[in-house]
């Protein structure tokens, strides 16, 4: 046992220690070390291909990891079972393609869990979440099933659906990538209020607008590895590698294509 | 004897006939279901052994007749001391049989379930069991009604196979063959017990797409 006092240095609500991962012989992440504090917000950002979906994927094990360690509020994940049930339990999770449980409605959708797993009772899960639903705009959808709304309504509808487990920590993984570009903004704004509100969030996303706005800190990953990491102000104006110089420019022309 | 003569000497017989048919398929598709549901939910289950046992039963039910398996019941099991009703052999034969197909098609309706869904459903805490119950199995079962429709037809065509034991009452198949002993009912006995077979499917057909159709999960 190390020294370490509880009431001292806070225990970070993830911590990921050298991790590395293989699929077959493709090494898709490597020595990869990450802590979040509570209340942090870090946005990952990277090429396409970089393991940056991968490495939010290993944080709640969807994703097993071929050596290294990873502590959820200082405990060693679990393999499987209960234990493991128990800790995806307090991590929240949002998809791109929302992964809404299409056979139920909105409501449905956002008490499944808490009644299922934190044995909550059907009317005050209910209560809890219309309230939820109200919080992300969409009361008004919660009778409806997941195909009548549109993409940006059922992404906030998976959004409520995770904060109903009041989560210690909610993982997004490129949340906006499966949307069409005009409900992008109104999640980015659920997010952006989830931020403000200091929910911890370790978001993979291609926003980079947002990501400066809302990271506290933000991650570059390259090839596997975290190459940079830093608060966004210094990273998106001075980033420090080759990489992200190319990375970050390849976005501000795509922007001004669009603009032109 | 022409249509009319059967009609007035067996039409109470034929209406029993029909019942029976009808509460030996209901009982037997009601019995393959639910152990259909379980089979499959051992052939997904993480633990091996089960989902050993599963695949090894849907081999083997899937794959012997059903006239087979009921000499078997009937006259192979009182060799081994187990003597049971030829009702009982009879509802065996025609839900264990069915129920391998019944697996078969949860199996195909849980591939067309979204992998992503299922991640949700961990990712959010819930247990193997939760999963399953919550949301694999009504979407499978969903996503099978028509599949299953078929199989409710074919489960009736089973309950044939009560002919080739003595039983009482009788139904559609073994009515005819017992005309046909006691009088010559001829070619026309078969067409009565035929049409109402061939009606039942259809009504049966009916009932399957207007549940298709409300069940049915909009993507």
């Amino acid at each position: 046992m190390n020294s370490e006092h509880k009431s001292g240095a806070e225990t970070p609500v993830i911590e990921l220690r050298t991790v590395n991962k293989y699929f077959g012989t493709h090494h898709v992440l490597k020595d990869v070390s990450l802590s979040v504090r509570q209340g942090e917000v870090v946005v990952i950002i990277g090429p396409s291909g970089s393991g940056k979906s991968t490495l939010c994927r290993t944080i709640n094990r969807l994703e097993t990891i071929s050596s290294g360690e990873i502590l959820i509020e200082g405990q060693p994940m679990p393999a499987e079972g209960k234990e493991l049930a128990q800790v995806r339990s307090r991590i929240g999770m949002v998809f791109q393609s929302f992964n809404l449980f299409l056979h139920r409605t909105i409501l449905d959708n956002v008490t499944m869990a808490p009644m299922d797993v934190l044995h909550i009772k059907r009317k005050d899960a209910e209560e809890e979440a219309l309230k939820l639903l109200r919080q992300v705009g969409i009361e008004d959808q919660a009778r409806k099933v997941p195909a009548q709304l549109s993409g940006g309504q059922q992404q906030r509808a998976a959004i409520a659906r995770a904060l109903a487990m009041h989560p210690k920590a909610i993982l997004f993984d490129e949340p906006t990538s499966a949307l069409d570009p005009e409900m992008i903004q109104e999640v980015l704004d659920v997010m952006t209020s989830l931020a403000k509100s200091g929910m911890t969030m370790v978001i993979v996303t291609h926003e980079m607008n947002f990501a400066r706005n809302v990271a506290d800190r933000i991650i570059f990953m390259n090839d596997g590895a975290i190459l940079e990491e830093g608060a966004p102000d210094e990273f998106f104006a001075h980033p420090k590698t080759e990489r992200a110089r190319e990375f970050l420019a390849s976005f501000r022309n795509e922007q001004k294509e669009s603009e032109l | 004897m022409n249509i009319g003569e059967l009609l007035s000497q067996y039409g109470g017989k034929y209406a029993i006939a029909l019942l029976t048919t009808w509460k030996l398929t209901a009982v037997s598709f009601a019995l393959a279901l639910a152990l259909g549901v379980l089979i499959t939910a051992m052939r997904v289950s993480p633990i091996r052994p089960l989902r050993i046992i599963a695949g090894l039963y849907v081999q083997i039910f899937r794959n012997i007749p059903g006239v087979a398996l009921l000499i078997f019941l009937v006259y192979a099991l009182p060799y081994l001391n187990l003597i049971f009703s030829y009702q009982t052999c009879v509802l065996t034969a025609t839900t264990l049989i069915p129920a391998s197909f019944c697996s078969e098609y949860l199996m195909s309706g849980m591939n067309m379930i979204d992998k992503g869904q299922i991640e949700a459903a961990r990712a959010l805490g819930m247990r193997f069991t939760h999963v399953l119950r919550k949301v694999v199995i009504p979407q499978a079962l969903r996503n099978s009604v028509l599949p299953l429709t078929n199989l409710l037809v074919a489960t009736m065509l089973t309950t044939s196979l009560a002919s080739q034991v003595p039983m009482n009452p009788m139904e559609l198949t073994g009515l005819v063959s017992h005309i046909n002993t006691h009088s010559v009912g001829g070619i026309m006995a078969f067409v009565i017990s035929a049409a109402l077979y061939c009606a039942t499917a259809i009504l049966i057909g009916q009932i399957g797409s207007l549940i298709d159709r409300k069940v049915r999960i909009v993507r």
